[in-house]
């Protein structure tokens, strides 16, 4: 087998400040290496090193070498004439990657014409081929806005890798993705490391089991463990790959809250049916919640999940159908939980003073803050800092203490572990769920993962279905 | 696309009406007597007296009551009947027409120079962002565009006509008199919308989809031509169309300092004269100007998104 990429001592750092410690490897025909670890734990900086789009401030030093040239040398120029014909990348956001303007066949057919050098009648040919071959036929003329997340996942594999590249780099290609299309994609990289060689990057345990091939565990910048995949999730060393591994949803232990008697409904919603930028996000939908019951909704990004929250709580006009909610409650207490907990807390301020905020607002028992946080295992001490001073984590939490203060009849959490390691997602949801139940609170848990969603719900609801 | 078309001729005819009663409204609550304003426009200051002014009086219906003469001109209106120019007695849809050429001559000249200019400029600063030019058209713009556009004017005639004897102050005759007053437009239009260009232009190369297309294998060029200038395009156009509606009373002043005749030039004068149909008219006739920019911008929104098309 021959080394198609060798990669020795790369690191990156800015301003001095390391942010990936040195790492060596090799990738030979026909092989797939997979990079398993955290978010922040260095591994689209690997990726982005490798192609040569590390953004300014940060720097890589060590020797990338393709075909025993070391193109890390290279001028931008040069380097950039690599991409699409030896190195192609998956992108980790395929939306944001693609045109929102044009049809996808043209986003496919066009790399076959500029890059293949083929005539435009005949790019366009390759291009429905390569798109009926991942089951895109249906979808050619569609423009990227009206495709499901794993539709334009797939499209931006066949656009990546139409270019003829051997070497297939993926950084964490199966985000937001619920588990068929996971697996599809995966399929989609094994399909590619027969033709060449694949590097992918990712936090997902599953994704690297389907892969195969050879494993680097990485946290903080650092290797922590390497081994071949069966072995090595099976049997792993090291106690952060244990951690890794347990915190993959399918590994969790069942945490439904035991279901009580009868519950009287805080919401109920019939025949709801809404339609966004033309497309029909869901209609006739019926849903009853009660008190503190937890539902799970699963679909893809961009099924109309979020959309659905805002109908509920008032936020959007629905198209039709009814909501009711319960008699005589104030609006405050159907509530919000947010995706990006950066986003839900303004910036600059301590977070103690967010809190005192709410607490005057609302003319709240102050002596109900110290207890919640204890209980969602927080520090007093956070309070003094600002949201930029805290982790994801800590953040999150201290989000879902601030709902819970307000004794919510309902919360919609949105995505609420999704942007945060699945370490610490496990723990988070366990903790919302916990606490909400105490609280009587019923909780609509909105999720990409119907693994998670079954070992955490009463019940589920799926939204959407037309891949 | 149909509905669009209908909503911007409902939007016509009420701006139409609007603008009329308004503007007469408005000529009715200027102070000086009306009559007598009107014959000063007739036989010149001089030659006017008491006589005169009832004579004018008399014949334009002017000591009906107010509303009388108002629902006399909507009638009119209805029946795409303007009147007549109080001062000259001339169909005042004639004399309109003949203004409003001039000033789209004038626009369309200074709009083209301002693209001419600010296209180059713009994307030269967005491929180089951040770099010396990018930063000299940043202040350069932010100059332009502090001074009235009469300054700009002025500073042009001062040094292309009375130094260096190039073009001729001002007037209309032939070719030559459009360029001065065509390039202080074009200059305050550039100003700003060379800057909207570069930020458009930059967020585009900066995008995913942009990176993507370079990952995919494309060049620079490629993927600027293929997905940087529809991207980039939708912000600028929807800007421009509001800038050349905004250059308009910029018009108004250029056309007076340059004396040319257009409408900003006609309309100020009627205004002097208490010529109400002129007035009517001439205002008629920018917003008219106006509705109708804006019904190219939707168009040309419609033709480069295709998201637009498959909205219900």
């Amino acid at each position: 087998m021959s080394v198609l990429l060798q990669v020795e001592a790369l690191s990156v750092s800015a301003n001095d400040v390391t942010l990936l410690e040195p790492l060596s490897l090799s990738l030979k025909t026909g092989e797939a290496l997979t990079i398993l670890g955290e978010t922040g734990a260095g591994k689209s900086l690997l990726v982005q090193a490798i192609m040569g789009l590390l953004p300014s401030p940060l720097q890589a030093r060590g020797r990338v070498l393709l075909d025993g040239q070391d193109i890390g040398r290279l001028k931008p120029a040069l380097r950039a004439r690599l991409w699409g014909r030896q190195l192609a990348m998956l992108p980790q956001e395929p939306w944001h990657a693609l045109d929102p303007l044009m049809p996808a066949e043209q986003q496919v057919a066009e790399v076959y014409r500029y890059v293949g050098g083929l005539s435009a009648p005949d790019a366009l040919e390759r291009s429905r081929q390569d798109l009926a071959g991942v089951g895109l036929a249906g979808a050619a003329e569609r423009l990227p806005g009206h495709l499901s997340g794993g539709m334009a996942q797939r499209l931006a594999f066949c656009a990546a890798t139409a270019g003829g590249a051997p070497i297939v780099l993926a950084d964490e290609p199966t985000k937001g993705l619920d588990a068929s299309r996971r697996d599809q994609v995966a399929a989609l990289l094994r399909r590619a490391r027969e033709r060449g060689a694949v590097l992918t990057v990712t936090h997902n345990i599953e994704v690297a089991r389907q892969l195969g091939g050879h494993i680097l565990v990485m946290r903080d910048g650092r290797l922590v463990e390497q081994g071949e995949a069966e072995e090595l999730l099976a049997r792993p060393k090291d106690g952060y790959t244990r951690a890794l591994i347990g915190a993959d949803p399918q590994h969790w232990p069942d945490i439904t809250p035991t279901d009580g008697a009868a519950r009287e409904p805080v919401l109920t919603v019939r025949g709801l049916h809404k339609s966004r930028g033309g497309r029909l996000l869901f209609e006739g939908l019926h849903m009853t919640v009660g008190r503190g019951e937890i539902i799970g909704i699963s679909g893809d990004s961009g099924c109309g999940k979020s959309s659905l929250g805002d109908i509920l709580l008032g936020l959007l006009p629905a198209d039709g159908g009814e909501i009711r909610r319960a008699p005589q409650i104030a609006r405050h207490r159907y509530l919000k939980l947010y995706q990006d907990p950066p986003a839900a807390f303004a910036p600059g301020i301590p977070l103690g003073r967010l809190f005192d905020d709410l607490i005057g607002l609302h003319r709240l028992d102050r002596r109900r803050l110290a207890p919640l946080l204890q209980r969602l295992r927080l520090d007093p001490g956070l309070l003094q800092r600002t949201s930029v001073a805290v982790s994801g984590g800590e953040l999150q939490r201290l989000a879902i203490a601030r709902a819970l203060l307000l004794e919510p009849l309902l919360l919609f959490a949105d995505e609420p572990v999704s942007r945060l390691d699945p370490i610490t997602a496990r723990e988070v949801i366990a903790l919302l769920v916990q606490s909400a139940t105490e609280q009587d609170c019923a909780v609509l848990l909105v999720s990409h993962d119907l693994e998670l969603l079954r070992k955490t719900c009463h019940h589920v609801v799926s939204l959407g279905g037309r891949a | 696309m149909m509905t669009l078309v209908a909503k911007r001729l409902l939007q016509a005819a009420l701006m139409i009406w609007s603008i009329g009663t308004l503007s007469y409204v408005l000529m009715r609550l200027l102070p000086g007597d009306m009559a007598f304003r009107i014959a000063a426009g007739r036989y010149g200051y001089d030659n006017v007296n008491l006589a005169a002014s009832e004579a004018v009086r008399a014949e334009l219906g002017l000591d009906r009551p107010a509303w009388q003469q108002y629902l006399a001109w909507l009638a009119d209106l209805v029946r795409f009947d303007l009147g007549d120019s109080l001062v000259s007695g001339l169909p005042v849809a004639h004399e309109v027409s003949h203004l409003v050429l001039h000033t789209l001559q004038l626009a369309v000249a200074a709009f083209a120079c301002a693209v001419l200019l600010a296209l180059p400029v713009g994307l030269f600063a967005a491929f180089r962002a951040g770099g010396w030019f990018d930063r000299c058209s940043l202040v350069a713009s932010a100059f332009l565009r502090a001074q009235p556009v009469f300054v700009i004017g002025l500073a042009l005639v001062l040094l292309f006509s009375l130094h260096l004897k190039l073009f001729p102050v001002a007037g209309f005759n032939g070719s030559k008199y459009l360029v001065l007053p065509a390039v202080s437009l074009a200059l305050v239009m550039a100003a700003v919308s060379s800057r909207v260009i570069r930020h458009s232009a930059v967020g585009v190369i900066r995008s995913a989809f942009f990176d993507f297309s370079r990952v995919k294998g494309l060049s620079f060029a490629q993927s600027f031509w293929r997905h940087g200038v529809r991207n980039a395009a939708l912000p600028v156009v929807a800007f421009l169309g509001i800038q050349f509606a905004g250059a308009i009373e910029g018009i108004v002043m250029i056309e007076s300092l340059f004396s040319w005749p257009g409408v900003g030039h006609g309309l100020a004068h009627a205004v002097f004269n208490r010529d109400v149909p002129m007035i009517q008219a001439a205002a008629m006739a920018l917003g008219l100007i106006f509705v109708g920019l804006n019904l190219l911008v939707d168009i040309a929104c419609y033709l480069i998104d295709p998201r637009e098309r498959t909205e219900p």
